[in-house]
């Protein structure tokens, strides 16, 4: 039914988009992890354990990572930015690539996690977003606020969508409001993904998809299987998952 | 069959039904001034939880529709750029569709967004009718009031008299979370609270007073302003004392406490105790320094490295007279009396990180060791000489660390840090040795020595970073001095047993002598790297590396003829001032990308040795080294990175190590008599060959790890010590020479993985090693080969929450062959196991054991030692919030720790042994602020 209700957005989208320039489109976003915060989480930390993880090596700035986001109204897609500093030192760049079809109502995940790559392909599942009665400015366009959860990981997801831009997808794995999301937040700051810089029209360098993708092919179903019960074995083993999986 | 046709009907019934609640919701959303507004998101929320249901947007008349949406209770929300969003909850029609009302989107007071949305980046919430933002986000200055940051506020003004003016209207009253503040002065708040400690701002017409109490409602609104103040949150503070009392007088205590918020960092710490601890805890080393904890790459040392070796960062942690650091995780061999104190403080703040400690530590030793060194000669015969000795040492160290690091801006960056340390120690040592040459022809001595040290260093060092517009073009300059200088006065006494002895002269002499020294060092030292980016993949490194040291040391020797007469002895005095200058340049191609990384570099190296040395500081001089070596150094270095956790690492090195001034100086230091040492002007520095492999990997979804690598390392112009033995007096002098050949190889394998996933794991590891050395033994080049065969395997087995057991065991077996000598092959054993259990009880009762066996075995000598050791831990948690913790402990449950060492060298075995403190009981009470913390898993 809802699949419905969007194929008949994206057509009003593309009758009225001569009017909105705002759908076609890049984004780039700053990926700020807060490692501190989150290992502080993990139930096995006791407090003296997590005084002297702040004390430490606590980082308020957190670590940051450019991602990038570019969107029609059939589809986006999401890779790494250029990265903010050029190293002499080259650390691997795992492979992460999330492209939603809003056409067809389905995704496609490039990544590694849990040390291996999976190819993850299945139809697009909105969360549960409940939109807020708040608004905020992000790079000029006025956002409202959503917020929904997500069980696997544990986590509040808070997110600010442009109204303006009316593509329901968003970074990483958030999507489904009605509007492009152009900032969310983890659990009040474990997390901070915020776009740095919108620019609207094709963009220059589509993304494109590796021509060989190598990887193990799954379901979202079976992905989420796998992903929880890693979380599960590494929270009895006393590990952080989140080393291993993007948070 | 008919199931599924009964399904079918079922679900043909059920969505009939559906179909018949599902309805069209209609309706038009205009501004203010009854302009359509098109392109306006228009939402359908549930009312319960505001979860979306589904939205659209409005087209050019400003229309919107939603069809077939499912007939339930609904919130109609629309949303513009610049416009309030409105909401409301719909109410639906029994049947049929729906037509809303208009709805009308009133635009944002643009001061209002311009203010708080756009500039501030306040998030505006709207409550009803009231708006509210976070006002922390304002930027004002330190310790600025409520008032200057209502100033900044859209729509509030304050007028000359201190009054808040909102909206046109007068405030009334000011509240703080909630509460009326100093019975409604307004201005009492305003002009006393600190603008940084508010967090949100809320402007509303409250009810009147009156109207509050009576109930009665009167219809005066009191324009209100609610001031919600922070949460202290990143603000603590935690202290820990524990003290334990214990069978001989046994005793341990510790203290520490840390006061910390977001900029400061304090924290005081103190222990003391006579069981041998000589250093804080690493947990407790960390909560000291705070954000000082981690700070490496301080040393200012740019380009690859040239000095033979690998450059990594060691942990070392003993209280050591030359180390500038905090001493941690040590245990101290025979007894000692040990206490510390330290201070900490550290300041964070914006782009500016300072941290300081002082601390303190003083250690009162006493060990009774017994020694025996086994030399064997040409002519297939040996002797062997003991030492029994009782040595007190008594070390108290001050240090301070201080480190500043500022970024200027995005670009520049300067680290400065400064260390200082004055130490104090007085050791006595008595020792009875003994020659056995044969069981009829043995002689003694015994010595008495004492010796009275101050010592005194101080390092500065200064490193400026900066980075370039071009992204990836850096510089960096570093500019270091070390300053250290020592007094030591000491008295030499030997005494000869002449009774068994046949010459007894020769190899023990009568001795008594006063000694003094006096030394100093100064070392500069300076480095540049230029990096130049080439298409963001390829580096161009360029360095250069200066350092100087000057150090000079006066030491003189009196022989104490009668109790007032002292005489300098100038065979045995001597004045040394030596210079050590080195330059080198250097540069290297880097390829960085995908994870691949390969280096390729050359250097060119200068060493210029210049030293000096007399008897007294302005007597004649009796020698002078003026050496100047020039090399040039290549570097590779490889590793590439790789999915699924793999690492592969390659690498070749070359070091060059000049040798030291003392081996250059053609003089005979024959301050001990039994081993002279004579200097060689002939040197060449010693040059090594190193090449590295390695290869790792772990996948995290198996928890199987693998870790494999070889590194060897060639020798050529090794500096060796060639050693000459009297057969007759056994006198051994030592002179230093070059020689090619020397080899070491260092495989390693280790493998790990789960038994039982979570519950059991096991690694096996096996790191044989295989060295060769040369060296000149009564001018006869002499091969030693050592094989050592190391293997070892550790099983963690935690199958319960509250039981687990950490278990292991190696074996050592060190071959060492002679080979011009093979009947003095020497085979060396270490074997040793640990067990490590935790048991959780109920009631917060615990149990603890450690197991800890060692075996040293040298069929040779007919050795064959072996030391269990068993300690044990009762404890039991107290209080609600666990703080506190009452502990029986049982060290060393068997009496049996000792410190034994062996080792095979060129033409010598040697074993040693320390009496160690042994079984003791503690019962002690921890009290820590935080919860006591259990240890039970790694």
């Amino acid at each position: 039914m809802k699949l419905k209700y969007l194929k008949i957005l994206i057509l009003v989208l593309i009758s009225t988009g001569l009017k909105a320039q705002n759908i076609v489109g890049e984004v780039e976003y700053r990926y700020r992890i807060f490692y501190d915060k989150i290992y502080s989480s993990l139930p096995h930390i006791t407090e003296q354990e997590k005084d002297r993880i702040q004390l430490t090596w606590s980082n308020p700035e957190g670590y940051s990572t450019r991602m990038k986001l570019q969107f029609w109204p059939e589809k986006s897609i999401y890779t790494f930015g250029e990265p903010y500093e050029v190293r002499s030192y080259s650390w691997q760049v795992k492979d992460y690539l999330i492209q939603n079809n809003l056409e067809d109502q389905t995704y496609l995940k490039y990544m590694d996690q849990m040390g291996k790559t999976y190819i993850v392909r299945d139809s697009l599942n909105a969360p549960k977003w409940r939109v807020m009665n708040e608004i905020r400015d992000i790079l000029g366009h006025m956002c409202m606020k959503a917020v929904a959860e997500d069980s696997l990981k544990g986590q509040k997801i808070t997110a600010w969508f442009a109204s303006d831009i009316p593509i329901p997808t968003g970074p990483e794995e958030q999507f489904g409001l009605p509007g492009l999301i152009l900032a969310y937040d983890i659990n009040d700051g474990m997390l901070i993904v915020e776009a740095e810089k919108i620019t609207f029209g094709e963009p220059e360098e589509i993304i494109s998809l590796p021509k060989r993708m190598r990887g193990r092919e799954v379901s979202g179903t079976e992905y989420h299987d796998i992903a929880r019960k890693f979380i599960q074995t590494s929270i009895e083993s006393r590990r952080a998952w989140m080393w291993e999986i993007r948070y | 069959m008919k199931l599924l046709v009964s399904c079918l009907l079922l679900g043909f019934i059920a969505f009939a039904s559906q179909a018949q609640s599902k309805l069209t919701i209609r309706g038009v959303v205009k501004d203010t001034t009854n302009n359509p507004l098109d392109y306006t998101s228009v939402l359908l929320l549930s009312p319960k939880d505001s979860a979306l249901v589904t939205y659209t947007l409005t087209n050019e008349d400003g229309e919107f529709q939603f069809k077939n949406v499912e007939r339930q209770p609904l919130l109609i929300k629309a949303t513009y750029m610049g416009y309030l969003p409105v909401q409301k909850e719909l109410v639906l029609p029994e049947t049929g569709d729906l037509d809303v009302d208009e709805i009308q989107l009133m635009p944002i007071l643009q001061e209002l967004y311009e203010v708080v949305v756009k500039a501030a980046k306040a998030p505006l919430m709207m409550r009803g009718d009231t708006l509210e933002y976070d006002a922390s986000k304002f930027k004002v200055p330190p310790g600025a009031t409520l008032e200057e940051l209502l100033r900044k506020l859209p729509g509030i003004q304050i007028d000359k008299d201190g009054n808040i003016v909102a909206q046109g209207e007068q405030v009334q009253k000011v509240t703080v979370d909630g509460r009326r503040f100093f019975g409604g002065n307004t201005k009492m708040a305003t002009q006393n609270l600190n603008a940084e400690s508010v967090s949100k701002l809320q402007l509303y017409d409250d009810k009147s007073e009156q109207s509050k109490l009576t109930g009665v409602e009167d219809g005066v609104k009191e324009k209100t302003l609610n001031v919600e103040l922070k949460e202290d949150a990143r603000k603590g503070g935690f202290g820990k004392l524990s003290a334990a009392l214990g069978t001989d007088g046994r005793w341990t205590a510790n203290a520490s406490f840390n006061k910390f918020d977001k900029v400061n960092q304090f924290s005081v710490i103190g222990y003391g105790n006579n069981v041998n601890q000589s250093g804080l805890s690493w947990d407790d080393l960390q909560e000291f320094k705070g954000s000082g904890a981690f700070q490496f790459g301080d040393t200012g040392d740019f380009g690859f490295n040239g000095r033979g070796g690998s450059n990594y960062i060691s942990f070392s942690g003993g209280d050591n007279e030359e180390s500038f650091e905090i001493p941690f995780n040590n245990l101290n061999s025979g007894y000692s009396n040990n206490q510390a104190i330290g201070v900490n403080y550290n300041y964070l703040k914006d782009k500016k990180d300072f941290n300081s400690n002082y601390f303190f530590s003083r250690s009162d030793q006493s060990m009774e060791s017994f020694n025996s060194r086994t030399n064997f000669l040409q002519d297939n015969t040996s002797f062997t000489s003991t030492d029994q000795s009782s040595q007190n040492n008594m070390a108290g160290h001050h240090r301070v660390n201080l480190r500043f690091q500022n970024e200027l801006d995005s670009a520049n960056t300067i680290t400065i840090n400064v260390k200082g340390r004055l130490s104090s120690l007085n050791t006595y040592l008595a020792s009875h040795q003994e020659l056995i040459r044969s069981s009829t022809e043995q002689s003694q001595m015994d010595r008495n020595n004492s010796s009275d040290k101050w010592s005194g260093a101080f390092q500065g060092t200064a490193i400026y970073r900066h980075k370039f517009k071009k992204n990836g073009r850096n510089f960096a300059a570093s500019i270091s001095d070390t300053y250290s200088k020592a007094d030591q006065n000491g008295v030499q006494k030997s005494v000869v047993d002449l009774m068994n002895s046949t010459d007894p002269n020769t190899y023990f002499r009568n001795l008594d002598q006063l000694n003094q020294a006096l030394s100093g060092a100064n070392l500069i030292k300076s480095s540049l790297l230029f990096v130049e980016p080439i298409k963001k993949i390829f580096f161009w490194e360029t360095f250069y590396n200066f350092s100087q040291s000057q150090s000079e040391t006066n030491r003189q020797v009196y022989d104490v003829e009668s109790s007032d007469t002292q005489e300098l002895n100038p065979d045995l005095s001597r004045f040394f001032e030596n210079t050590i200058t080195y330059n080198r340049f250097g540069s290297s191609i880097r390829y960085a990308n995908k994870g691949s990384n390969l280096s390729l570099g050359l250097a060119a190296s200068n060493y210029q040795l210049n030293g000096q040395f007399s008897v007294l500081k302005d007597s004649e001089i009796l020698g002078r080294v003026n050496k100047s070596y020039l090399n040039f150094t290549p570097n590779l270095t490889y590793s590439k990175t790789m999915k699924g956790n793999k690492r592969l690492s390659a690498g070749y090195n070359m070091g060059v190590n000049p040798p030291s001034i003392s081996d250059l100086q053609p003089y005979k230091d024959i301050s001990n008599p039994l081993y002279i040492r004579e200097g060689n002007p002939d040197l060449e520095p010693q040059v090594s060959h190193s090449f590295n492999t390695g290869y790792s990997m772990y996948d995290p979804i198996s928890f199987i790890n693998l870790r494999v690598s070889f590194n060897s390392t060639f020798y050529q112009n090794q500096v060796v010590q060639n050693q000459t033995i009297d057969p007759e007096t056994f006198v051994t002098t030592y002179k230093a020479g070059n020689v090619s050949g020397g080899q070491r190889f260092n495989p390693y394998l280790g493998f790990g993985f789960p038994i039982v996933k979570t519950k059991a794991s096991a690694y096996l590891y096996a790191n044989p090693s295989y060295t060769k050395s040369l060296a000149l033994i009564n001018s006869v080049e002499t091969e030693t080969q050592t094989n050592g065969n190391n293997f070892g395997l550790n099983l963690n087995l935690t199958p319960l929450e509250w039981f687990s057991l950490y278990t292991g065991s190696s074996f050592r077996l060190s071959k060492t062959k002679y080979e011009q000598n093979p009947s003095r092959n020497q085979d060396i054993i270490n074997w040793s196991a640990y067990s490590n259990m935790n048991i959780k009880f109920p009631k917060d009762f615990y149990l603890d054991v450690k197991f800890n066996y060692n075996r040293y075995k040298n069929e040779s000598f007919g050795f064959d030692q072996e030391v269990p050791i068993l300690n044990a831990f009762v404890y039991k948690l107290l209080g609600k919030a666990k703080k506190w913790e009452v502990r029986l402990s049982a060290y060393d449950v068997f009496k049996q720790n000792q410190t034994i060492s062996q080792y095979a060298g060129q033409n010598y075995v040697s074993s040693g042994r320390i009496e160690t403190l042994s079984r003791y009981f503690l019962l002690g009470v921890t009290y820590n602020m935080r919860g006591v913390e259990v240890k039970n898993r790694r």
